[in-house]
């Protein structure tokens, strides 16, 4: 049975992946932050296709708590998976009103949107090159009309809550990007995913002000998580391997001229720094 | 210029901690909690090239304070500025908080900023201007019921750092007081501002902002900062009005945030 990881499995369209993937008869492992929400996820999960299903906690937004999630995640993969992982779909992200940072000193949407991905993509590539596994990424549409904002990359100044939440968009575009890159030549490669607008309630989760007037105004638009989660389960599901970078609807799509090798590695080097490792690679 | 900063693993601590290290400053970094202090660091080093030196330490506590100052000597790290950000609260009404929590709110806001600013003066260096920030609050402007304590031992701040900025004038020293609304830090601190719903959005500062605006400040001799027109235009009602009609006004509104807070407690 294949292992697929979701991170931000408990609400919105991380809960609605794994109900998909379920049904696929994958080998469900969730990542969540808080625990309350976990315990409800993971009964209705198990009622529901009376299968067991896998949780762990972490505040994915701290560089410590990765390290942390990637060890536990180690230790399980090694003693129950066979030591493989097929897929890990990067799904939590957030939005914030206000410039917070944190416990790094990093910006809270920088460091849970790009840099927590980029980090557990780290941790997990051993086990992902076992079984010729797929890295997706919740990206969105906004990334177009949207350029790296190279000079000061966590909005320390003229902070603009969509304009950072765009950016880390495109960052994960990009991080896609660099994946295959470096990796699709020993079988791994990454996807942006396009969720369309979802009625979920990421901009309600600690916001305030216009952010949480606006997306709650919004949401209301937004489809049923279940439908982006096709898309997930489309990638992952496909036998000869997706050659596309970015996917909506089980298509696949056109992506920003942004999205190039040129910004790709210069993010690429960045992110290492932020996160003190090494991917190694080809390039 | 060389800066300490306790404090410096929460939120507001880590803001100025980011912006002295912008500036190219030379940090001595201190707080109770040792692995947060060693995370912070670990993270300016990725982005910032200056030096940054770091030291855990109970700011209550005699002793610590006198490791904490013998480790600076022997660093030979003579300061230039000092930001007391170190701070706690417990929120709630007077009977439903022990006494050892109300103590402990005078021992730290108070007793414990004021030993580390006495110690930090005598280590300042010879000749030149010295820079000290204590972290007061938009809540030391008014009497404020269900925040008794608190309130007042940022009063207390307020009004020493007045009195000891004219004391020491004439010894080419500049005091602030930086009186916040609130401001996004901490989870807690965001859940707060969530449940005080439009009052709590309109009153909340920018963090980077007001770290950048009080090192400005300080420099520039300002004796107090309240970040925001608003926040500006309440002090101004502060002093008009007369206390008892503002602690019933408070006591209306938190009262009804503090229920609303409990529930988006829950909830998070």
């Amino acid at each position: 049975m294949k292992t697929v990881i979701i991170t931000g499995a408990t609400s919105g369209i991380g809960f609605a992946v794994c109900k998909e993937m379920l049904g696929l008869d994958y080998n469900v492992i969730g990542v969540g932050h808080s625990k309350e929400k976990i315990e409800a996820a993971k009964m209705q999960l198990q009622n529901e296709f009376l299968k067991k299903v896998t949780f762990f906690q972490a505040d994915l937004m701290q560089q410590s708590e990765v390290k942390r999630l990637a060890e536990e995640l180690s230790q399980h993969l090694d003693e129950h998976c066979e030591g493989k992982l097929y897929a890990l779909i990067n799904n939590a992200g957030c939005v914030r009103s206000w410039y917070s940072t944190t416990e790094d000193g990093y910006e809270q949407q920088f460091a849970l949107n790009h840099l927590a991905p980029f980090l557990l993509t780290h941790y997990m590539l051993p086990y992902l090159q076992k079984d010729n596994g797929r890295v997706l990424i919740t990206s969105s549409n906004s990334h177009k009309m949207m350029r790296m904002h190279w000079k000061d990359i966590m909005y320390k100044k003229g902070y603009n809550p969509l304009m950072v939440y765009k950016q880390t968009k495109l960052c994960n575009m990009l991080f896609a990007y660099a994946i295959n890159d470096r990796f699709s030549q020993s079988g791994v490669m990454a996807y942006g995913i396009d969720p369309g607008l979802v009625n979920t309630d990421i901009g309600l989760k600690q916001t305030g002000g216009l952010v949480r007037l606006i997306w709650s105004l919004r949401k209301k638009k937004g489809v049923k998580p279940e439908i982006p989660a096709k898309t997930y389960a489309w990638v992952c599901s496909q036998e000869n391997t997706p050659q596309g970078l970015y996917y909506y609807l089980c298509i696949k799509k056109k992506y920003s001229k942004q999205v190039n090798r040129e910004n790709a590695d210069k993010l690429f080097r960045i992110s290492e720094q932020l996160c003190g490792i090494k991917f190694g690679g080809y390039i | 210029m060389n800066v300490l900063i306790t404090g410096a693993s929460g939120g507001l601590g880590r803001a100025f901690a980011i912006d002295c290290a912008e500036r190219g400053y030379n940090l001595l970094l201190t707080d109770i909690n040792a692995t947060g202090l060693y995370t912070v660091k670990q993270g300016l080093l990725r982005q910032y090239n200056t030096c940054i030196l770091t030291k855990s330490c109970d700011i209550t506590n005699d002793n610590d304070v006198e490791e904490l100052m013998t480790f600076a000597r022997e660093q030979d790290f003579k300061l230039d500025m000092l930001l007391n950000v170190a701070g706690i609260d417990h929120e709630g009404g007077f009977t439903e908080r022990s006494f050892k929590q109300i103590s402990s709110i005078l021992r730290v806001n108070i007793e414990a900023t004021l030993r580390i600013t006495n110690q930090a003066l005598l280590l300042r260096r010879p000749n030149s201007r010295f820079y000290v920030v204590f972290v007061s609050s938009l809540a030391s402007l008014y009497p404020m019921p269900l925040k008794a304590t608190y309130a007042a031992s940022k009063r207390f701040l307020l009004d020493f750092s007045i009195a000891l900025g004219q004391e020491l004038k004439g010894q080419k020293v500049s005091v602030l007081s930086l009186c916040p609304g609130g401001l996004p830090t901490t989870q807690d601190a965001l859940n707060g501002i969530a449940a005080q719903g439009f009052w709590g959005s309109v009153t909340t500062n920018k963090l980077e902002k007001v770290a950048h605006n009080t090192i400005s400040k300080v420099q520039r001799n300002r004796h107090v900062y309240i970040p925001g027109v608003l926040n500006r235009s309440f002090s101004i009602a502060g002093k008009v009005l007369p206390a008892g009609f503002i602690a019933k006004l408070l006591y209306n509104r938190w009262n009804k945030a503090q229920k609303q807070w409990l529930v988006i407690d829950k909830k998070a």
